[in-house]
C-alpha cells in the first residue's frame, strides 16, 4: 500500500513540475493557464490519492476525497473566469508568427 | 423557470436535512453531543430556508447517467494530459494556439454547463466564453482541437440529457 501511495504521488509530482516547466515556457496568458489547469486535473488528483491511499480507510480519507470533488466542481470555473476575463479585457492570444 | 413551480414536499426537505447532516459530520467528525446538535441544527435551518426556492428535485436516472459518463471523462482528461505533457517538454515546442467556436445543439441550460467545463477541465481546451449555445474555446493544437470539434463529447452529453424536458 505504501509503495502504491509513492508511485501516486511521485506522477503527480511529475505533472506539477510539467506544469511549473509550462508555466515558465508558454508565450501567453491562454496558454500558459492550460498549463495550470494540468495540475489541477492530474497532478491534484495523483497527489491527493496518494496522500489518501497512505493515510488508508477512515475519516481523512474521506475528507480528502470531499477536497477532490470539490476541487473538480471548482477549478473549471475559476480558469474559465480568468480567461473570459483576458479575452472581455482586449488581450489576442498568442499565434505562432508563419515565416 | 419550469421546476420553480413544482411543488416541494417535506421529503425532499428531509433528504436535503439528511445530506446537509452527512456533510457535517464528514467535515466536524466529532461525536459529541453539543457537537451533533449543533450540526442537526443548522442544517435543519439551512434547508429550511432554502426550501421555498430551491428547485432542487432528485433525478436519480439522470445522477446514474452522470456519474457513468464521469469514467469516460477522467479518460480523456488523462490522455490529453499527456498529450499536452509532451507538448511542454518538447524542445521546439510545436503549440498551435486558436481561438474556436463550437456550436452545440443542446436543449438544456444544465447540459451547457456540463459540456463547458467538461471542455474546461480537459487539459488543453478550455471555455472562454460561453452563450446559450455557443462556445468560443482556446484550444492548443490541431489534435486537442479535434477533440473538440467532432462532437463526441457533446453527443454524449446529449445522451445523458436526452429524457429530461427542454429548457433552453
Amino acid at each position: 500500500m505504501n509503495i502504491l501511495s509513492i508511485i501516486f504521488i511521485v506522477a503527480g509530482l511529475f505533472f506539477l513540475i510539467v506544469a511549473a516547466i509550462g508555466v515558465i515556457r508558454l508565450p501567453d496568458v491562454f496558454s500558459r493557464s492550460h498549463a495550470v489547469s494540468l495540475t489541477d486535473s492530474l497532478g491534484a488528483f495523483l497527489m491527493l490519492v496518494g496522500i489518501a491511499l497512505h493515510e488508508g480507510l477512515g475519516k481523512n480519507m474521506l475528507k480528502i476525497l470531499v477536497v477532490l470533488a470539490l476541487l473538480y466542481i471548482l477549478n473549471p470555473g475559476i480558469t474559465h473566469a480568468t480567461i473570459r476575463a483576458a479575452l472581455r479585457s482586449g488581450l489576442k492570444p498568442w499565434k505562432k508568427e508563419t515565416p | 423557470m419550469a421546476t420553480r413551480s413544482r411543488p416541494i414536499s417535506s421529503n425532499f426537505l428531509l433528504l436535503k436535512i439528511t445530506a446537509l447532516f452527512v456533510f457535517w459530520v464528514l467535515l466536524s467528525s466529532s461525536f459529541t453531543w453539543i457537537h451533533l446538535g449543533l450540526g442537526l441544527l443548522c442544517s435543519f435551518a439551512v434547508a429550511w430556508i432554502n426550501s421555498g426556492h430551491s428547485p432542487f428535485v432528485p433525478k436519480f436516472r439522470l445522477w446514474l447517467k452522470f456519474l457513468l459518463y464521469l469514467p469516460w471523462l477522467f479518460y480523456k482528461i488523462v490522455e490529453s494530459s499527456l498529450h499536452l505533457s509532451k507538448l511542454i517538454l518538447h524542445p521546439a515546442l510545436p503549440i498551435a494556439p486558436q481561438l474556436i467556436t463550437v456550436e452545440p445543439k443542446l436543449s438544456n441550460r444544465a447540459a451547457v454547463v456540463l459540456l463547458g467545463n467538461s471542455i474546461t477541465l480537459t487539459p488543453g481546451t478550455i471555455t472562454a466564453e460561453v452563450g446559450r449555445n455557443k462556445l468560443v474555446v482556446h484550444t492548443m493544437d490541431s489534435v486537442l482541437r479535434e477533440d473538440v470539434a467532432n462532437k463526441h463529447i457533446e453527443s454524449k452529453i446529449a445522451d445523458i440529457f436526452k429524457d429530461q424536458e427542454p429548457d433552453l
